[in-house]
């Protein structure tokens, strides 16, 4: 099954601070091919990397070496909403494109030796669905595969403001994968606990909450988080109000993104690695 | 005029409560949707929302009330028309089943006297559309067939039905009490009058006789007798004829003279063939022509049909909506 991933390359912009050695740029020194100075051999006992030009070269006699930075890993984490509007979905639910996109994540990290963790939340953080970041990609795969069937319940989103306190001090890469269905308030605070990490936002939007509406009827909804009712009588005006409701929600919500900083990726309907993999490319420096 | 409404079955109103019901269930056919405050305000859509509840409480209120059979009351009219209020008292003894000798109108020979007295009172009986006309007949007694009533089809009716096999007594006394008993406790329409038919007399002990004289007088009566006679028979107006002597007056001329002693009008005709009948009846068809008064019975007006009716169309409604519902989301 795990072979059936397909994964995504991506890298970060900041220098690691993990010991664990990775493929990310790191401030450790050790076994790396980054030269970062010279010390001494007292300070720095390793006579393997005595350097022997700058030896010779000193006038006082000390005895040179050479220091390396070391590649680092940098934890990756997941980050998924698991409230009611995750339920939504027309050929497949937000929840199971979640946990598509989240096991992508899992294999692609585990590819370039992060530890990888999962967390849920809803209108709490879920601690059922917490996978703490390991090396070993297994639990959090059981938990992506067990999230497919999960049918979350009628809750808010509320949880987000907590989520940070389950993250590590260590500046993460964080996959934040919800269809930002919340209050603006509610997602600025959010997104403000959450900025010593980089955050990759994954919007999820379905196009049949919007623009795939059916052509002409009377239809009563109920929302997935409040249950609140209403009798929707679709038509052309109608359907062009709600796509014009969203398209100024997407620019808003694109707007709080960039103020964090924050690059949003939006998906609809269907997952694409590989575009995943263009949009580290486009928008996180190397 | 102010309506009160009735209910045939006021247990059904105990359902009425349960009209809430739409307000309370939700709709079977519910989408989920992500988020429903991102859905811009639509106000025909909330109209249409509103008006569905709407209907569905109103049809529902409308089936209880139409299951509580809602009805008003019956009226009571009093109307003004040209006619009188009549009792017909007709002769059913056996005699009267003897054909007029010599009879012939229309061709038929031997026409029975009933037979005949109900055609013609049967024409009699629809050239006057505004009378109250009640009925009753006698023979050994008086036998109550019709009350005073406007109902053309059970006037007429009960004219048909004299017309059978009959008894062989004449008790005149007896019907004509039953006939003055139709319009006791009958509003007074200032025209009354009682048609009296038959064949001959017949005698009424003394104190019958002072009941009639009674009765015809309080209850404002007029008396008009038709005599059927035999032709070449005695006739009541043959103030000539002197009985035997120690030999009782006939009973005919001894009932003439009786009611020629009561207070109230009094005519008496006689006839001798159907065309005589016919005038007789045609001469009291237009004395009886003064304004009377009457009161016509309205009934209460049901009105569960009504609401039975509405409730359709309202789940008519209802059910074009359904046609216009959205099944496939996608």
């Amino acid at each position: 099954m795990q072979n059936e991933i397909k994964e995504f390359s991506y890298h970060i912009s900041w220098r690691s601070r993990g010991r664990h050695s990775g493929r990310h740029l790191s401030t450790q020194r050790g076994m790396g091919m980054e030269f970062r100075g010279h010390t001494s051999l007292l300070s720095y006992p390793d006579p393997r990397r005595i350097d022997i030009r700058q030896t010779i070269r000193d006038p006082l006699e000390q005895v040179h070496v050479r220091m390396f930075n070391q590649k680092s890993a940098s934890p990756v984490f997941a980050i998924a909403d698991l409230s009611g509007s995750m339920n939504f979905g027309a050929k497949q639910s937000k929840v199971a494109l979640t946990s598509e996109i989240a096991s992508t994540i899992a294999v692609s990290a585990r590819k370039n030796s992060d530890p990888f963790g999962f967390i849920g939340f809803d209108d709490v953080v879920r601690e059922d669905w917490i996978c703490p970041p390991s090396f070993r990609a297994h639990q959090a795969l059981e938990l992506c595969a067990a999230l497919n069937k999960f049918e979350p319940a009628q809750v808010s989103g509320a949880g987000l403001k907590d989520v940070s306190r389950f993250l590590p001090r260590e500046r993460s890469l964080i996959f934040l994968i919800s269809d930002f269905h919340m209050p603006m308030e509610e997602l600025k605070n959010g997104l403000s606990s959450l900025m010593q990490h980089h955050v990759v936002p994954i919007v999820l939007w379905d196009s049949s909450e919007y623009k795939n509406l059916p052509e002409f009827g009377i239809t009563s909804v109920i929302d997935c988080e409040t249950g609140q009712k209403r009798t929707l009588f679709l038509r052309k005006e109608m359907r062009a109000n709600i796509v014009a409701s969203f398209e100024a929600r997407r620019a808003e919500i694109e707007a709080l993104f960039m103020s964090f900083d924050m690059a949003a990726f939006f998906l609809e309907g269907v997952f694409d690695a590989d575009a995943l993999t263009e949009y580290f490319h486009q928008f996180v420096a190397a | 005029m102010n309506i009160l409404i009735f209910f045939n079955s006021p247990w059904a109103l105990w359902l009425l409560p349960l009209a809430i019901l739409p307000l309370v269930l939700d709709r079977a056919f519910t989408q989920r949707y992500s988020w429903v405050a991102m859905l811009p305000k639509d106000k025909l859509s909330d109209l249409i929302g509103l008006l569905m509840k709407v209907l569905a409480v109103l049809a529902l209120l409308l089936i209880f009330l139409g299951l509580a059979s809602p009805h008003s009351k019956q009226q009571i009219i009093e109307k003004i028309g040209v006619g009188a209020q009549i009792a017909l008292v007709l002769d059913r003894s056996a005699s009267m089943d003897d054909p007029f000798s010599g009879g012939e109108i229309n061709g038929k020979v031997g026409e029975t006297k009933s037979v005949a007295a109900s055609r013609l009172i049967t024409q009699f009986v629809k050239s006057r559309q505004n009378d109250m006309i009640g009925m009753t007949t006698f023979s050994n007694s008086g036998m109550y067939v019709l009350p005073l009533t406007e109902n053309r089809e059970a006037i007429l009716a009960a004219v048909q039905a004299t017309a059978g096999n009959a008894l062989f007594q004449t008790n005149i006394g007896s019907g004509m009490t039953s006939g003055a008993g139709l319009f006791d406790k009958v509003p007074d329409s200032g025209s009354r009058a009682m048609i009296l038919l038959s064949d001959g007399g017949g005698r009424i002990d003394a104190e019958t006789q002072q009941k009639i004289h009674d009765w015809l007088d309080r209850l404002h009566i007029g008396l008009y007798w038709i005599v059927l006679r035999q032709p070449g028979g005695l006739s009541i107006f043959d103030t000539s004829y002197v009985p035997p002597e120690d030999a009782v007056l006939p009973t005919q001329i001894e009932l003439n003279e009786f009611f020629k002693t009561l207070n109230s009008p009094y005519h008496a005709y006689e006839a001798e063939d159907p065309k005589s009948l016919a005038a007789a009846i045609a001469d009291i068809n237009q004395k009886e022509k003064k304004p009377i008064r009457y009161h016509e019975q309205i009934p209460g007006y049901d009105f569960s049909q009504a609401c039975f009716l509405l409730a359709a169309l309202m789940i008519g409604l209802l059910l074009g909506v359904k046609y216009l519902e959205v099944r496939t989301w996608d």
